[in-house]
């Protein structure tokens, strides 16, 4: 090889490598970590690209040499040298990469643990899934877990998270805490945050689930330790998240991931709309009460027009309690304002 | 100098002349369109009656269980009533029964007018063009799935379709593109081109090869009928996890039917290359003297019947789950649902590489016609595709690190993750190397093939990223992966796809695709293909899942953007379609060897005869031995075979 074309070929290995490294840092690539784990997940992850981006200059600058040197004009009909192989080129082009491979698996590996271990006293929280909302278990006083529909986590302190899923697989993932972990039904599965940012976030649900997996959201507060302290005291005093409160009930069992309805501000089109029960008990001739609460309870016993059986899950009955069911109508007939 | 055959044996016409033409009641009970047309209610009705009797017997309630009669009668009997409609099943029934088989009537054989490819035919050229032309119809069904929901995802919320058909349509585009576009496009390239390269006059079983193809179309039409079904077409995704597929409407049936079919479909083909590569090669071809194309259809065929069952196996749990009530994934009675996870992803792992190695073949041919220069470490390429398939069993949990698995699976499957990436990474330096110091010719197959190895290496890059657990973490299920997916199926399988139609053009039709379309195409599909693509994996890292009818406000801007690069990319397929029906009709002739290659199949005319060779060919040497002074492949008319050849030969 001629000098001329070895400096051809850095030049272009290096053009190829300045203009992958400008696209990698100048797209925002990851969201803000908001946790430790997340952290190690973005050191790992420029750790990757750092040598991705070489072996991509070399390929790309390769391909730009042979395709801008080597083409040969329309009417020449010569062949090319007859270069079988060479044994030393083919070692190197295979250890190489195997050792940089190493090299990321290794890092992973003592990252994946790092990430995996909670410390010695975590704070556990359970996390509940089903179509279509999450709901999360407090330890409370003696056996009685305290339930909420929303996730608040006190700043720098380990959590393990227990999943469960009641109906089908569904993922639990905030973006920015970086872990992920499916909620699969009959298993439990386990996933360890540390936040590091006060803020709000929100838990993504990643595995298809059905019509409403769209809209499978629930809010994450990450909070200084006394505002935390407090959350669990009015958790604990009956307030909001008791679970007897309407409003509250239909967030957390997910009412709004499919239906519109003007009280709770949600607008999804994938069930009927829930502004105006009492007409539609009153077209089917029923009670209103005892409408709702069978609609809830065995959704496909009445079918409004324009909708499939079928969808709606049928696992209220086992997932609400009576005093539940009663306030849950009872918001959906007065939209709160009763 | 090699013979070259210009024109088609007229002696092998006369031997072999169709069958004497039907009279009166024979259009009916022929073989053809007409019997199938009453055969196949016929076979439903049978179908029907036996799960009524039995139910009937047995005493259940309803009697008319229809998911059950579906399965049953719709998806089972009628199918195969019309496959014996069609005439698949004549010859051996005829010998089942005793009756003569008239093995000298080969009116099923080649194609004379257009009509004989809508026939059953065993002529491995003809099912390879069948092949072909049918999966690029169901390439188009599932383009406009794809373009459907991007019309949808452009904007934050819902606007043209419903959940159920938004999850419809992704599950839809999937199972199509993998089952009845990619996996059966590579079947078809190879069913034409793979005996040429031996110097076969067929496959090892023509009867075989027929009966595959043909069940390909019943599979697709009834992925594609699911959208009549009551409650919609299946919309668990082509993945149709546990317990959310065995709890979808009645159209989650035709895909577990549909994968049967077109499993079959692909195990028989299997079957039919592996003894075909075995026992069909020429003489002085050794498995060192194999096209790469054909060492690329061997390992893939090894892989399909391995693995294809598995799939078949996973399928058939979740159907029994729903139509016989039996608990392989119902939680609350003893079942698992991970179970599934690690069947269904022991099969679709491998079927990557199914996917992908067939492509690696292509490649080979192609860069190394277009560059003037023998593949580099021929044998290590071929090697290297052994360690793929051996390497590609080990590595399917890499698809659950987030799925709940056993933990202490995942470091193992990192690592032979990463691994894989080194026989591939041979793959690529050695093509680079193949073209360095080549007299490098850029037409369209090039440009696919040059196409397919820079996007081919983007897709391995990210998929570094997957492997890795801890980014795999943060990656899985969200958009990067579709980026991933898409970069080394779309620009990797998709692309050798192209590159294999456009190479083999000439040689299908005799005729030559227009050049300047083809680059046309080429750089549309590339920039669409980039611009629908590259965004995805920052999207997806940011906090977008896959499968979404409906995203946070954040990532609109980008969604739209992908949209409009993606019905660029659905649009450069428009030149495609146009540039391949006028060539075919009106293209200029092709000579017999338009890109100067060295494999057998570009030795014998443009289109070949039909039993290929007059003669059985020499092999003397080498596939790729361009260069070489005096060099040759193989030697066609036997007459020309000088002593000293034959005796080398016998030697070995």
């Amino acid at each position: 090889m001629r000098r001329g074309s070895i400096v051809r070929l850095i030049v272009y290995g290096v053009l190829a490598g300045t203009a992958a490294s400008l696209v990698a840092v100048f797209v925002p690539w990851l969201p803000d970590s908001a946790s430790e784990e997340m952290d190690r997940i973005v050191f790992t992850f420029w750790f990757t690209t750092v040598i991705c981006i070489g072996i991509f200059a070399i390929v790309a600058a390769v391909i730009m040499y042979c395709v801008l040197k080597f083409r040969a004009p329309e009417d020449d009909d010569a062949d090319g040298p007859p270069i079988h192989g060479h044994t030393g080129l083919e070692i190197v082009w295979t250890a190489v990469p195997a050792v940089l491979v190493t090299a990321i698996s290794v890092v992973s590996a003592v990252v994946l643990a790092k990430n995996d271990d909670a410390g010695d006293n975590p704070l556990r929280i359970g996390v509940t899934a089903q179509q279509f909302a999450w709901s999360f278990e407090y330890p409370g006083e003696g056996d009685q877990p305290l339930t909420t529909g929303r996730l608040v986590l006190p700043v720098d302190q380990a959590v393990k998270l227990t999943l469960h899923a009641n109906d089908v697989i569904h993922s639990f993932w905030v973006p920015e805490f970086g872990q992920k972990s499916d909620a699969v039904p009959g298993i439990e599965t386990t996933l360890v945050i540390t936040p590091t940012k006060v803020g709000s976030y929100s838990v993504v649900c990643t595995e298809l689930c059905g019509l409403g997996h769209a809209a499978m959201r629930a809010a994450v507060e990450v909070v200084e330790r006394p505002e935390y302290e407090r959350f669990l005291e009015e958790a604990a005093a009956g307030g909001a998240t008791q679970g007897t409160d309407g409003e509250e009930i239909f967030t957390s069992a997910g009412c709004g991931g499919c239906h519109a309805f003007e009280p709770a501000g949600t607008d999804a089109q994938v069930g009927p709309s829930l502004d105006d029960l009492a007409a539609s008990a009153e077209a089917a001739g029923e009670e209103p009460a005892e409408f709702v609460r069978q609609s809830i309870i065995d959704p496909d016993a009445r079918i409004a027009e324009g909708f499939q059986a079928g969808v709606m899950p049928k696992t209220y009955d086992r997932t609400l309690t009576d005093e539940q069911l009663d306030a849950l109508v009872q918001y959906l007939l007065e939209g709160g304002g009763g | 100098m090699t013979q070259v055959h210009e024109t088609r044996a007229p002696a092998a016409h006369d031997h072999h002349a169709p069958a004497p033409p039907r009279r009166g009641l024979e259009h009916l009970t022929g073989p053809g369109y007409l019997r199938a047309l009453w055969l196949t209610p016929l076979f439903w009705g049978i179908g029907f009656g036996i799960v009524v009797f039995f139910r009937w017997l047995g005493g259940y309630d309803p009697l008319l269980d229809w998911d059950v009669l579906t399965v049953v009668a719709s998806m089972t009997t009628a199918p195969v009533g019309f496959l014996a409609g069609i005439g698949a099943f004549d010859y051996w029934l005829y010998y089942i029964s005793g009756r003569p088989t008239r093995p000298e009537d080969h009116s099923g054989h080649g194609a004379r007018t257009w009509h004989d490819y809508f026939r059953v035919n065993t002529d491995h050229k003809v099912i390879g063009v069948q092949y072909l032309t049918a999966v690029f119809v169901f390439f188009v069904f599932g383009g406009l799935a794809a373009m459907l929901f991007r019309a949808e995802l452009a904007q934050p919320d819902l606007q043209f379709v419903d959940g159920q058909a938004f999850n419809g349509l992704i599950s839809m585009h999937a199972a199509l593109m993998i089952f009845l576009f990619i996996i059966p496009a590579f079947a078809g390239l190879a069913n034409f081109a793979v005996p040429l390269m031996l110097g076969a006059p067929d496959m090892a079983f023509p009867r075989l090869n027929a009966l595959s193809f043909w069940l390909l179309p019943i599979a697709g039409i009834m992925f594609l009928t699911s959208f009549i079904a009551p409650g919609g077409a299946f919309g668990a995704g082509w993945t149709a996890y546990p317990p959310l597929a065995t709890e979808q409407p009645m159209g989650q049936l035709f895909f577990n039917m549909g994968v049967q079919w077109a499993g079959a479909s692909s195990i028989m083909t299997a079957l039919n290359f592996l003894v075909t590569i075995i026992t069909m090669r020429a003489p002085g071809m050794t498995f060192w003297r194999m096209p790469l194309l054909v060492w690329a259809n061997f390992t893939t065929s090894l892989l399909v019947v391995v693995a294809t069952p598995f799939i078949a196996g996973s399928q058939f749990f979740i159907m029994f789950d729903r139509i016989m009530h039996t608990n392989f994934f119902t939680v609350g009675e003893g079942g698992y649902a991970l179970a599934y996870q690690h069947i269904f992803w022991f099969y679709s792992h491998p079927a990557v590489y199914i996917m992908m190695l067939p492509g690696f073949g292509i490649i080979s041919e192609v860069i190394a016609v277009f560059s003037r220069k023998p593949i580099f470490g021929y044998r290590l390429m071929a090697l290297s595709l052994m360690a793929i398939l051996v390497l590609g069993f080990s590595v399917w949990a890499h698809h659950m690190f987030v799925a709940g698995m056993a933990p202490w699976l995942r470091v193992p499957m990192m690592v032979t993750s990463m691994i894989i990436a080194v026989p591939t990474g041979v793959k690529v330096f050695s093509w680079l190397a193949t073209m360095w110091e080549g007299r490098i010719r850029m037409r369209t197959p090039m440009l696919f093939a040059l196409g397919f190895v820079s996007m081919f290496v983007l897709g391995g890059l990210s998929g570094i990223f997957l492997a890795s657990v801890p980014i795999d973490i943060a990656a899985s299920d969200t958009y990067f992966v579709v980026a991933h997916i898409h970069y080394v199926l779309f620009g990797g399988s998709v692309f050798t796809i192209f590159a294999g139609v456009y190479y083999w053009f000439p040689k299908m039709t005799g005729r030559m695709y227009d050049e300047r379309l083809g680059r046309l195409h080429f750089w549309l599909a590339f920039i669409g293909f980039n611009g629908t693509f590259f965004p995805m994996h920052w999207v997806g890292l940011q906090g977008m899942p896959r499968r979404v009818s409906d995203y946070a406000e954040q990532f609109g801007d980008w969604n739209m953007v992908i949209t409009i690069f993606s019905f660029l990319l659905g649009a450069s397929t428009i030149v495609f379609f146009y540039n391949i029906i006028v060539s075919w009709t009106r293209g200029e002739p092709a000579p017999s060897n338009p890109w100067r290659a060295l494999t057998l199949e570009w030795q014998v005319s443009s289109p070949p005869p039909i039993f290929n060779f007059d003669e059985v060919p020499q092999v003397v040497g080498g596939p790729y031995e361009y260069g070489v002074p005096g060099a040759r492949h193989a030697v066609l008319n036997g007459a020309h075979v000088t002593t000293e050849v034959r005796e080398e030969e016998a030697v070995r």
